[in-house]
């Protein structure tokens, strides 16, 4: 995938186009706010990260401008404030997601690829029903099973799930699990996301042979069914 | 600078007063004058009425010949007027005066030969058939008395001006006295002499009061000051600790790791502590941000009671792992104002710390209450608890009781908790008494539920 990066900062492009570049990712730098719209008006671009401070530019404006210009390409906004109110501007903006800086390449990699899937699948309704293997998440009536018997979930669990099942097949970290399951914004000092892990595996996994969620090492978490 | 006081805000309010005092000294003149001119002229005509009341009954009783005695007497009586002309068919046969026209009631003359010169008012009747009387009197005297007035008027106004200048030069100058010390302190404290305070006169005037309330900004800007600077100290000091770890990580690693799996397990590590560090200058800014203030935008109505629930379905399987139990005893319905968010990082922070501080089995307890107009949110645990002395030092930034170093974190905690409660307006404060530690956050209830 073809991957544009407006970014002003050498040191945090180099790290992102060398994590990117690994994952066999063509990325496009570019240093300046201006010059980096014209080349997202040219288009071709499987996704943007555009930092927030740029010359010429701002990242905020960069953004709201493409989008009052009709371009559908997803958006992952760059951050170095870990201010509260920069990541609802970055989104309200048009971004897709945000990412602190600075960030792991797991964060990095699992955030573009949660981005670019979501925009591929913009078109398709809202799905009723997610299954992976012979798990069903019904979403109308909230309900679990796994080869046919139903599972009792506790709400937040049930969304826990639901948000892996949506990613299925991807990693998803740690942090996109604090935010988007719990809309938490900050890095707690306890195990919340391991323990509820922990709780939703005793309930999905246990006893039903082949585990459907994996621990990725040093990333994080991803439910697969092989 | 001469006239420097001139320019000062008490000679301008002497010199506006001043002004409207003379210009209520001019009016005040002006009416006395119109009223004693009046009145004055009210007596004349009124004595000449007398006169020639006198004079009618003299006629009326004994005739013309007693009527003329009656003038004369008059004339050379002490209280009288000064003109008297009684004439009959146009002739004069008494008084002082030479023919003149035969009108009656109010009359005014104006100055002519007939009078010397000079203006007469006074009263003219007929007595009988051709009979005519007039008395009048200067009215000369009338101007004499005015000139007297105006004299004091005049003298008033240029007493009041004197002392309005005097007055007004005087408080300028005690005023300039007084502001120019209030400005050398300002300077010498801008100078570095931040200890230095404006002075004040313990009279409690306005500058008293304005010098008052610039010592207490200068007081709190001195306190602030301080708690950067200890804050500074800290950082320095708490940074010092992971980063001389994270050095000797590296240095160990690059003396000791011979295969690629040990350089992994020591850069994993040094990760570690850098994300460590990292974090710790996250909280710290975080902290600046929501002491900033800017936050309240983000306020809406939220309900507590609800908000609590949550918090306890998200710590729950936590404190489950670490032995712990974790309750809800809540009111319902009490709902505040607030930021989602900040809240749920608060409350976060009260949780971790029962979790993470206490033994297990601990049971830990979110109980939320009403109490005169306030919604009181407390976190509790039957833990060993804090000495009371130390209750004070547990909010400071990057303060750590000695038990806890060992434990992950910054002590930063409370102090992030209290900034969020102060910029909801809530109070926080570590309940006293009692087994293990209770934390209190009394949030003021929202008034507007639209």
């Amino acid at each position: 995938m073809k991957i544009l990066l407006i970014e002003d900062d050498q040191e945090t492009s180099a790290h992102i186009i060398y994590a990117l570049g690994k994952e066999g990712h063509e990325v496009e730098l570019c240093h300046d706010g201006n010059e980096g719209l014209e080349r997202a008006r040219g288009g071709g671009h499987g996704a943007l990260i555009v930092d927030r401070m740029l010359p010429g530019l701002d990242g905020l404006s960069l953004v709201r401008r493409m989008r009052e210009e009709g371009s559908q390409t997803p958006v992952l906004f760059l951050t170095t404030m870990s201010g509260l109110d920069d990541r609802v501007e970055g989104l309200q903006a048009g971004a897709d997601d945000y990412l602190v800086k600075p960030f792991a390449f797991s964060e990095l990699l699992a955030r573009v690829h949660a981005i670019t899937r979501r925009s591929q699948r913009a078109g398709e309704s809202e799905p009723v029903r997610l299954r992976a293997g012979d798990l069903e998440v019904d979403l109308i009536r909230r309900t679990v099973q796994r080869a046919g018997r139903t599972i009792e979930l506790q709400a937040q669990e049930f969304r826990l799930l639901e948000f892996l099942m949506r990613n299925v097949g991807r990693v998803v970290t740690r942090t996109m699990l604090l935010e988007k399951v719990w809309d938490l914004h900050f890095d707690p000092r306890t195990n919340i996301v391991e323990t509820h892990m922990s709780r939703l595996r005793g309930k999905v996994d246990r006893g039903f042979g082949a585990e459907l969620i994996h621990t990725v090492r040093g990333a994080g978490y991803t439910l697969r069914a092989d | 600078m001469p006239i420097r006081f001139l320019r000062t805000e008490g000679f301008r309010l002497s010199a506006l007063y001043a002004g409207i005092f003379s210009l209520s000294i001019l009016a005040l003149g002006v009416f006395v004058l119109v009223v004693t001119d009046q009145a004055l002229r009210d007596q004349i005509v009124q004595f000449s009425s007398a006169d020639i009341a006198a004079v009618r009954n003299g006629y009326t009783n004994e005739g013309v010949q007693e009527a003329r005695e009656v003038v004369n007497q008059l004339m050379a009586g002490p209280v009288s007027s000064d003109f008297y002309l009684l004439q009959q068919n146009g002739k004069p046969i008494a008084g002082n005066m030479s023919a003149m026209p035969e009108r009656t009631g109010t009359v005014n003359i104006a100055p002519s030969a007939a009078t010397g010169n000079r203006e007469v008012l006074g009263a003219g009747a007929f007595l009988g058939p051709g009979l005519y009387i007039f008395t009048g009197s200067d009215t000369g005297r009338l101007r004499t008395v005015q000139t007297h007035i105006l004299h004091v008027m005049l003298a008033l106004f240029g007493g009041a001006m004197l002392l309005a200048v005097a007055g007004g030069t005087l408080v300028s100058w005690s005023f300039l006295r007084r502001t120019d010390a209030m400005a050398r302190a300002c300077r010498d404290i801008m100078d570095g002499d931040l200890k230095l305070r404006l002075p004040v006169r313990a009279t409690g005037d306005q500058l008293d009061r304005l010098a008052g309330a610039i010592n207490e900004m200068l007081s709190r800007i001195g306190q602030l000051m301080d708690n950067l600077s200890q804050v500074s100290n800290d950082i320095a000091h708490d940074l010092r600790t992971p980063v001389t770890h994270l050095r000797h990580r590296l240095e160990r690693a690059r003396a000791e790791c011979r295969t690629p799996e040990e350089y992994a397990a020591s850069l994993d590590a040094a990760i570690a502590k850098a994300d460590e560090i990292l974090g710790l200058f996250a909280a710290l800014l975080r902290i600046a941000q929501i002491e900033g203030g800017e936050r309240r935008s983000a306020f809406t109505n939220l309900n507590l009671g609800a908000l609590l629930e949550q918090m306890r379905e998200l710590f729950d399987p936590v404190a489950e792992e670490a032995g712990h139990s974790l309750h809800l005893v809540s009111a319902s319905g009490l709902v505040i104002r607030g930021d989602r968010q900040l809240l749920t990082q608060l409350f976060s922070n009260l949780i971790e710390n029962a979790v993470v501080h206490t033994p297990s089995g601990t049971q830990i307890t979110l109980a939320l209450r009403a109490t005169s107009g306030q919604a009181v949110a407390e976190v509790g645990d039957d833990g060993p608890g804090v000495p009371e002395e130390e209750h004070e030092r547990l909010f400071r930034r990057l303060y750590r009781r000695e038990a806890s170093r060992t434990q992950p974190g910054y002590g930063l905690g409370l102090s992030l908790a209290s900034a969020i409660a102060e910029l909801h307006g809530a109070r926080i404060r570590i309940a006293k008494g009692g087994p293990g530690m209770r934390v209190e956050v009394s949030f003021p209830l929202a008034r507007d539920l639209a």
